[in-house]
């Protein structure tokens, strides 16, 4: 191999390797440490968007951040609620587990209630019931 | 006037007669707040938020199906709860989740030795009769105590819960794992 192709070569595994560092410190089909399958995740945003329903009453309490990380085999989760309103809010949420297959990965959990104070943010964290569960929705519902 | 008076109680009395009970299913899993007393909410939130922190202790996470006896879980608050409720509902969610292995406790010990009494009593084949002395020693042992504070005042009731649960290791007496869940209610008449 000549010098010239030496160098080259040591350029391009240097690229890629600046490359992998800066996009791919996250393995495929995870975002922010959280599971994401085949959807399109860009931002935090779409993260909370792909990852939050609303049932029941609507409330105006927001995801505003979502991070999750491997315990073991199973899976922790941190998400931010946000009261931007000049008043108290009262919900309920929960968290729905999901398998492999897109299955329910364990039974329907019970509505826990929680009051956030106006103009603040309280932060939720919850673990799997268990290692079949690989996906997770969070799902918030107004108490007023 | 006293005509007047009387078909309108009459009235009253028929419409109100005619009222129609109705029973309806409801969801077992919803926010219930008929009152501020211990009620199912406050059992389910206890069960999952302690059942899922027991997931993480170290010594549920890294061994393998380690086995656990259930032991009491005191009421100290000034009503009645089911105790027995909220450690038969962790239990469930840990045995479910494949984790935990559970020995028989002291409240199935009665029923366990009758029944392997029963089983060596010469009735059954003896191939298939559970044998004396293969019972499994459990290595940790779960207990606790709920607490409650209850200030009231004229138009106000606020309850505080706090249930407290701790794992021990038997063998060595160490505490391997504790936790805390707290609930608080209040309650305001107008």
């Amino acid at each position: 191999m000549t010098r010239t192709h030496l160098i080259s070569a040591v350029l391009t595994a240097a690229l890629a390797a600046g490359c992998a560092t800066k996009k791919g410190f996250e393995k495929p089909g995870f975002a922010f440490g959280c599971p994401i399958g085949e959807t399109k995740v860009g931002s935090m945003e779409d993260l909370v968007r792909a990852k939050t329903l609303s049932e029941g009453r609507r409330t105006t309490i927001q995801a505003t951040e979502m991070r999750c990380s491997q315990t073991g085999d199973l899976l922790r989760i941190d998400a931010n609620l946000n009261n931007d309103s000049r008043s108290v809010k009262r919900i309920a949420y929960k968290f729905r587990w999901i398998d492999r297959e897109g299955m329910r990965a364990w039974e329907e959990e019970s509505w826990k209630p929680l009051m956030i104070y106006e103009s603040s943010n309280l932060v939720i964290n919850t673990i799997s019931p268990t290692n079949k569960a690989v996906d997770f929705r969070l799902i918030l519902r107004s108490e007023e | 006037m006293k005509p007047t008076l009387f078909i309108a109680l009459a009235a009253a009395a028929l419409v109100l007669g005619c009222a129609k009970e109705q029973t309806r299913y409801g969801d077992a899993r919803a926010v219930e707040t008929m009152t501020n007393q211990f009620g199912s909410t406050d059992l389910q939130l206890m069960a999952e938020s302690m059942a899922r922190s027991m997931l993480q202790a170290p010594v549920i996470a890294a061994a393998n199906l380690p086995v656990v006896t259930v032991q009491e879980v005191r009421n100290k608050t000034s009503e009645y709860i089911d105790t027995r409720a909220i450690t038969d509902s962790i239990r469930a969610e840990l045995q479910k989740g494949g984790r935990v292995r559970f020995a028989v406790d002291q409240a199935g010990m009665n029923p366990q030795v009758e029944e392997l009494k029963r089983q060596q009593g010469g009735l059954y084949a003896k191939e298939t009769a559970a044998e004396m002395g293969q019972m499994v020693g459990a290595q940790y042992r779960l207990e606790g105590n709920i607490i409650s504070i209850v200030k009231q005042v004229k138009d106000a009731k606020d309850v505080y819960y706090k249930l407290n649960l701790q794992l021990w290791n038997i063998r060595n007496g160490l505490l391997e794992w504790s936790d805390e869940k707290e609930i608080r209610k209040t309650t305001t008449k107008g």
